[in-house]
């Protein structure tokens, strides 16, 4: 009776020995797998940073000249050019980013919080009435427009009536019908409807002559 | 029991395409099967053909379709003018549709016939696996036509993962490197954004669900001897004819090429997912992504969690409300997806207003109607139903 126990012991000692070079060949198994659907994941990158490669890298691009932006809520469009990864045999990929630059009819202070995280710490705190906003909708990623007409926003983008005080021009997004407010003073682009969870990202500018010269998005994911 | 003897012992009652063996047979209902079957060929044989002439690339994809439509196969026979390819275009379309409509309507019958109930599990959950593959074949061949539709559905759909590194972020230290979410939205479109890395990988999925599923329908057959399209010639030729007839009257829509700096307004897709749509609106982002997957957690399990032993819809009150409210919100959020109505301020709480007190009160009744049976009969008899059903009319969704 005994030596059946031990034996069984012996038996379970050795198949739990087993096992770890079995999940070890398992994992040395998977990750190839995982990079071939994902090719620029560096091997054991997947397990603390799996996007550290895709950052985009961004071109600096004219947005707009100041004479376009006389008088409040002048607005104009236009297209940052990013690098993106992508996994073809051809590698890297030219994809835009929208924008819109609009001259609001008050100075508020910019959302340059996160200009430090990009090290140009000399753009945190900045005030301006131009402000330059990136037209991804941060909710689910599809271009959202810049609606000079507040009735326009209630007529076609689900019957949102702002308050007074917002009765001006606003940003609405047509796939889930998020609105956005570009001149709150505290939070430029406050949500005001829909399900969007934070206000559209921002450009960094500098007025060079007479353009408006975007430099750099707020950086984060594809949304 | 073993998980061996449980499975074998579904799978000995599994009914996929031959639903012969149950007693309604002239029920329309359980003629599903062989329908299914049915339309996946046709789907099947439809796309084959298409894949002739459809070229995946960003560039050539839209043009290709554009030709299908137009030029390709055009026959005049004695006058009249039959455009082959749009035809075939067309009937892949309505057949997938008709695929859809044999799930969904499969699934209901299932729901509220009780068909999940022993020794019915498996079954139920191949089904209900077998609408989520349908449903992302539906999605990764919606984006090969390229227009302006199937570019933003593929857009916010492959978004809706990003938002899972919410839940990674709340690790310490390293939670915000641990970009998972991100990662699988990055795996299925190829890259950050949607190129032509996407419309590739988007090509071999919408292929090889059709292809994998194809092979796994064939190996159970032949290992199970049941039949796959028991039926007579009438019902055949009849759906044939008014898949083609569907086409002809209204060809498959082209819309406008793609645009990835301009989204349309009203943004809409297929049919089945308008409703998911409009819930999107209603909710923070990471729930689009977590609600829909507890919807399909929950409905794989229901089986398991239905544990009253009548079919009847009536004895079980709280999974007969359940899938009555479900039917409902389909439709409610159909219809107002369609009128472009959205208030995120207004409709959430109605919905949470009507979906409580109605819950709550199945809950009550629930209850109540597994007391009162426990009082009827103290010991009631645990045998599972015999094989030939109760009688018992079908539910209709």
């Amino acid at each position: 009776m005994g030596t059946q126990s031990q034996r069984l012991d012996r038996r379970a000692f050795l198949r739990f020995i087993t096992t770890v070079p079995i999940l070890g060949a398992t994992a040395a198994f998977l990750s190839p797998l995982l990079r071939l659907l994902k090719p620029n994941v560096k091997p054991f990158e997947v397990l603390y940073s799996p996007t550290a490669q895709d950052i985009p890298l961004g071109e600096v691009a004219v947005a707009a000249s100041v004479s376009e932006l006389a008088k409040p809520w002048d607005f104009r469009y236009f297209v940052f050019t990013q690098k993106y990864p992508q996994y073809t045999p051809t590698g890297l990929r030219q994809a835009s980013v929208p924008g819109v630059v609009l001259r609001l009819p008050q100075k508020i202070k910019l959302p340059w919080d996160w200009a430090s995280s990009i090290g140009k710490p000399q753009f945190v705190g900045q005030e301006s009435d131009i402000i330059v906003f990136s037209r991804i909708c941060p909710h689910l990623g599809c271009i959202y427009n810049f609606v000079s007409e507040w009735k326009e926003v209630q007529a076609g983008y689900g019957g949102y009536t702002p308050p007074d005080n917002r009765k001006h021009a606003l940003m609405a997004c047509p796939c889930h019908l998020s609105i956005y407010d570009p001149a709150d003073p505290t939070q430029p682009g406050r949500v005001l409807s829909g399900p969007a969870p934070r206000p559209p990202r921002t450009f960094l500018y500098e007025i060079r002559g007479k353009e408006i010269v975007v430099t750099d998005v707020e950086p984060g994911g594809i949304a | 029991m073993g998980v061996a003897d449980w499975i074998r012992e579904r799978k000995e009652h599994l009914d996929l395409f031959d639903e012969t063996k149950t007693q309604y047979q002239y029920n329309p209902l359980y003629l599903l099967g062989p329908m299914l079957y049915y339309f996946y060929m046709i789907t099947v044989v439809s796309g084959v053909i298409l894949m002739l002439w459809y070229e995946p690339t960003t560039t050539g994809a839209y043009d290709s379709i554009v030709r299908i439509s137009r030029e390709i196969g055009r026959v005049t026979i004695g006058g009249l003018v039959l455009p082959l390819g749009s035809l075939v275009r067309s009937v892949h379309k309505y057949a997938a549709d008709a695929v859809f409509v044999c799930f969904i309507l499969r699934i209901y019958r299932m729901y509220f016939a009780g068909e999940y109930k022993r020794p019915g599990e498996l079954g139920w959950m191949i089904f209900f696996l077998g609408l989520v593959l349908t449903m992302i074949s539906g999605v990764t061949g919606y984006l090969l036509i390229w227009n302006q539709r199937a570019f933003w559905a593929a857009k916010t759909i492959l978004t809706v993962p990003v938002y899972l590194d919410e839940l990674t972020a709340w690790i310490p230290q390293i939670g915000q490197n641990l970009t998972f979410g991100s990662m699988i939205a990055y795996i299925f479109l190829g890259g950050p954004a949607i190129g032509q890395a996407t419309i590739t990988r988007f090509y071999s999925l919408h292929f090889g669900i059709s292809i994998i599923l194809l092979l796994l329908m064939e190996i159970y057959v032949y290992r199970t001897r049941r039949e796959r399209l028991k039926m007579s010639w009438f019902p055949l030729v009849l759906f044939f004819v008014m898949v083609l007839v569907v086409s002809w009257i209204l060809p498959a829509e082209m819309g406008r090429r793609a645009d990835p700096n301009r989204t349309p307004l009203p943004i809409l897709s297929d049919w089945y997912f308008l409703a998911l749509y409009q819930y999107v609106k209603y909710t923070p982002p990471l729930w689009a992504g977590l609600g829909p997957g507890l919807l399909i957690g929950v409905g794989m399990l229901v089986p398991f969690l239905d544990r009253s032993k009548s079919r009847h819809p009536l004895d079980r009150p709280l999974f007969f409300v359940l899938g009555l409210l479900a039917l409902f919100y389909f439709l409610a959020f159909t219809t107002l997806i369609m009128w472009n109505i959205a208030q995120i301020e207004r409709e959430p709480p109605i919905v949470l207003l009507v979906t409580i007190p109605v819950m709550g009160a199945a809950f009550v009744w629930h209850l109540w109607r597994r007391w009162r049976q426990g009082r009827a009969a103290p010991s009631p008899p645990a045998a599972p139903p015999p094989r030939p059903r109760e009688a018992q009319p079908a539910e209709t969704p």
